[in-house]
């Protein structure tokens, strides 16, 4: 499922939607407002989800813990 | 090339007009367009003082009505009469003419005279009543203290001490009881009866004791009720005394006395008979009096209730006449051809509308003189005006906060619209907090009309910012999610990459460490659950979101810098993009580019074979130790570095020399081919081309007073605007003295400013993480200690206990977690906005446009507050 090239899945999809805020955000004046800020959205949650996307990728630690029940750990 | 229409990338273009408008309709048109709000008016009369401008008679007049206004309005509080409020989003009020400004001034002065004559006479009356209210008493209380004195002539007769009075008529008096009546005025004592204030009780007493030598009898009862004062309305606490003496002389010396400590000496006479008939008579008036009283206060509250109807609508009208006045004070009146000359900026977009206005205003008043509107061209720097929408209004108050920005550079409130809530919700992110937020601002948009009018401040704070709530709300939703934090718990939104590694004899308390799986799946979407309540839950969160705040500044600032190529492009200052963008851009990304590079390219290698470089230190040693590596990240890595610390270290003298010297090659090229700059400053072609003017002389001054020459006395407000303009052109402005060591000054200060900002500004968005970090402790510890030990009870107080403690967690969670540290969020989130962002920029520069219009005029009162619903 996911993995390291979801990256580039989710760039493609956040290049789409922000072709789709350029094209589709409504005439007249407040077009620029429209855009800009669409696109500034889509970019910035896109980045901060790659962000911590990579992060995980390839950990540096492992979470550890000792206070797990019984019961939990055989899921 | 202006674009098609004014968008709110950039302020608006603005013209500088002049208009030419007939006398007569001097206030119509002014009027017109101060609904319109689009012409912000310069000072034509700026040597004149106030007092000498043409219209200050009618503002005089309308000052009276207002006071008038006023006048009404405190007697309507004071007898507790409410105000109709008026709603300007409901009423509309046509635009008054002269002649009902006229009745309107005229019937408030009727009015005033009235309603001032009816409180005079309630006035009068009322001290009638505390009058003969004081007398009755008197009357009352003296009757007492006679039948009582009747019953002890002796003890009188001894204390008056009256050594000649025969010994035998003192015998007489007890046997002729039934006598006594008379006795007083045989005995030759008289008395003296009144009122007096409480508290002047004992310095009264001493000062007939003194006075007197003790020759005095003196009686006093309290009056139980108080006695209201008709010149304060205050109620006064009063005492009856009476006071029996002998001797004409001491009698009238006690009655001096009496006045000159403010007491009220009324007439009560000795016989009982007659006090009785006072008593009636007292009686009888003072019912009148009451009646009468009455009926004038029912006038008076008729009276005030009628105007209670329609002052809002009068005050307002006024106000705008006023303001009016105020404006048509602005404009040079030329006496011989009967004209108002007016000039203003005003956005070139809106030009037609003016102008219709304009012919509108002129038709209706069946002139055959038309309104001239002129565009005038000026090197002046025009004012800043940046339109906005119910969106993003508190957008840009919050950048207008920080300065204006120069005309028609990039909008800063622009990127701030999403950058500003992004930048907080990294700091803010908890998906439950958020969902609060968000409903309240939700909330607040929804109910947008009636909680308009609220007044109470600080919700009107929030309230007038409730859009930015909104966005700030949608994006810690997300940071929300991303950090997978609700109130400090988790969500199992997806499987996770991890597996606990248990052994086989697993008892509780060992340590149990997860391992990656093998399928190469990673959690798709925010923080892997399985971190959470880890032993090393925060060194991996702190490593992942100091880094993240590093890559956020840097693509926040590396946007933000991106601006003032647009900025350099649209102002065609082809020397700034060579001699300030480009230079800069490579300097920042040779270092802070290439260690967000670094950073991304860390994370997406495996370091299971070999170990890991610290990317802090590979910066710092990139510094120190140029050429040397402590673990290497890639191969060929020292020749990189040491490439683009030279790269970098180029810029520096680009950044410095550029800029300074280029121009001044083109000023030298300039002058060797002849052309000379016009004069120092600028020069507006105003009023000064015009002959007919020369009639005119004042106004020809007047037009000089507001140029700023430096060897001429010019009125301080014309001088304030006149430096704003100055001081927008700045050193770009047109044919204006070019001095090198200036420039060179101007920028060393900058390039040195760049480079360590570079440097700072990236360690600043640290806080991002800080604040976050702080954040998520706070809530995890708010649980820990509400919510956390009332979930393991157990029973019917378990429950309670349970109950109780969500009100605790509940309550703090929305004043310290999401009003407390949300303003925290917020007040960092705007450093961000200004200081790292808006220095890569913006220049504000400029000055705000301010046209006339009613609706600031009317906003912007705060006397006019308490009239509007």
């Amino acid at each position: 499922m996911a993995n390291g090239w979801s990256v580039f899945v989710g760039l493609f999809v956040i290049v789409a939607m922000c072709a789709a805020a350029w094209f589709l955000s409504p005439k007249g004046e407040n077009q620029v407002l429209w855009r800009s800020s669409l696109i500034l959205s889509f970019v910035s949650c896109y980045l901060m989800w790659a962000i911590t996307f990579l992060a995980q990728l390839n950990p540096l630690i492992e979470p550890r813990r000792s206070d797990l029940r019984k019961e939990f750990i055989h899921h | 090339m202006a674009p098609a229409r004014d968008t709110p990338f950039r302020s608006a273009d603005m013209s500088m007009v002049q208009l030419y408008i007939s006398n007569e309709i001097g206030r119509e048109v002014v009027n017109a367009l101060g609904e319109l709000g689009l012409v912000q008016f310069r000072d034509l009369n700026g040597d004149l003082s106030a007092f000498q401008r043409a219209f200050t008679q009618d503002i005089r007049r309308l000052d009276n009505v207002e006071r008038q206004l006023r006048y009404f309005h405190s007697q309507m509080e004071k007898s507790g009469i409410p105000l109709r409020k008026l709603d300007l989003d409901v009423d509309t009020l046509a635009p008054p003419t002269t002649t009902e400004i006229d009745e309107l001034a005229d019937r408030s002065q009727s009015l005033e005279l009235r309603v001032s004559s009816l409180n005079e006479s309630y006035e009068t009356l009322k001290k009638r009543e505390v009058e003969l209210t004081e007398w009755r008493w008197v009357l009352r209380e003296a009757g007492g203290f006679f039948d009582r004195a009747h019953s002890n002539v002796d003890e009188i007769r001894a204390s008056s001490d009256n050594d000649d009075a025969p010994l035998l008529q003192d015998v007489e008096q007890h046997t002729t009881a039934p006598e006594v009546e008379r006795s007083f005025s045989g005995m030759n004592i008289g008395f003296v009866a009144g009122v007096i204030a409480r508290d002047r009780v004992a310095a009264f007493e001493r000062i007939l004791w003194r006075t007197l030598r003790g020759n005095l009898y003196m009686n006093q009862s309290e009056i139980p009720e108080p006695l209201v004062d008709p010149t304060n309305n205050e109620p006064v606490q009063k005492n009856v005394f009476v006071i029996f003496a002998h001797g004409k002389g001491i009698l009238a010396k006690i009655r001096k006395i009496s006045e000159s400590m403010g007491a009220e000496v009324y007439n009560v006479d000795e016989n009982s008979d007659l006090r009785r008939d006072q008593v009636h008579e007292v009686n009888a008036r003072l019912n009148d009096v009451q009646n009468v009283l009455r009926n004038t206060q029912a006038t008076l509250e008729a009276e005030l209730t009628q105007i209670s109807q329609s002052l809002a609508a009068w005050m307002v009208l006024i106000n705008k006449e006023k303001a009016v006045y105020n404006t048509l004070n602005l404009f040079s009146y030329d006496r011989a051809r009967r004209t108002l000359i007016a000039e203003g900026w005003c956005p070139t977009h809106d030009l037609p509308l003016i102008r219709s206005t304009l012919q509108d205003v002129t038709n209706r008043a069946g002139l055959s003189v038309p309104s001239i509107i002129n565009v005038i061209h000026t090197n002046k720097t025009p004012p800043t005006y940046l339109k906005t929408n119910k969106f993003t209004e508190a957008f840009q108050t919050i950048v207008n906060a920080y300065g204006t920005a120069t005309y028609q550079e990039v909008n800063p409130a622009i990127p701030v619209i999403v950058t500003f809530p992004f930048l907080f919700a990294v700091m803010f992110g908890d998906f439950g907090h958020a969902c609060i937020m968000l409903s309240a601002a939700l909330a607040m948009i929804y109910w947008e009309k009636p909680l308009k009018k609220v007044s109470f401040e600080l919700f009107a704070m929030i309230y007038y910012g409730r859009y930015i709530a909104l966005v700030m709300a949608v994006f810690s939703v997300y940071t929300g999610l991303i950090y997978n934090d609700v109130f400090s718990k988790s969500m199992t939104l997806f499987k996770s990459q991890w597996e606990w590694q248990v052994p086989a004899d697993y008892h509780p308390g060992q340590t149990v460490v997860g391992k990656l799986n093998d399928q190469g799946y990673r959690y798709p979407f925010g923080l892997d659950w399985r971190w959470h309540g880890t032993e090393n839950d925060l060194l991996f969160s702190n490593s992942y979101k100091m880094k993240m705040s590093i890559i956020l500044g840097w693509a926040h600032m590396t946007y933000s810098l991106c601006f003032s190529y647009i900025n350099a492009r649209h102002f065609k200052r082809n020397v700034d993009i060579w001699g300030n963008f480009v230079p800069g851009m490579i300097f920042f990304q040779a270092i802070f580019g290439y260690l967000v590079v670094c950073i991304i390219y860390k994370w997406t290698q495996d370091w299971k074979t070999s170990q890991p470089p610290g990317l802090l230190n590979m910066l710092i040693y990139m510094f120190l130790q140029p050429g040397t590596l402590d673990v290497q990240l890639y191969p060929g890595q020292q020749y990189v570095q040491v490439a683009l610390l030279l790269l970098a270290f180029v810029q520096v003298p680009i950044l410095l020399f550029l800029k300074p010297f280029w121009l001044r090659w083109e000023h030298n090229r300039a002058r060797a081919q002849g052309y000379r700059g016009i004069g120092e400053r600028s020069r507006v072609s105003a009023l000064d081309g015009d002959d007919e003017d020369e009639s005119a002389g004042g106004n020809g001054h007047a037009v000089d007073g507001s140029r700023p020459s430096e060897d001429e006395g010019v009125p301080m407000i014309t001088q304030a605007l006149d430096d704003g303009d100055d001081e927008g052109s700045g050193e770009h402005g047109h044919g204006e003295e070019f001095e090198f060591g200036e420039v060179m000054i101007h920028q060393v200060i900058h390039t040195i400013e760049f480079c360590l900002n570079c440097v700072s500004h990236t360690a600043s968005y640290l806080r991002l993480w800080a604040l976050s970090l702080a954040h998520q402790q706070l809530s995890a510890v708010l649980w820990s200690m509400t919510l956390a030990p009332a979930l393991k009870m157990t029973g019917i107080s378990g429950a309670i206990f349970l109950v109780v403690m969500f009100y605790v967690f509940f309550v703090l969670s929305c004043i310290i977690l999401i009003i407390m540290e949300g303003v925290s969020a917020m007040l960092h989130s705007l450093r961000l906005a200004w200081v790292e962002s808006f220095s890569k920029f913006a220049e504000f520069g400029g000055w705000p446009f301010a046209p006339f219009s009613f609706g600031t005029v009317l906003e912007e009162s705060e006397e006019l507050k308490e009239y509007m619903g």
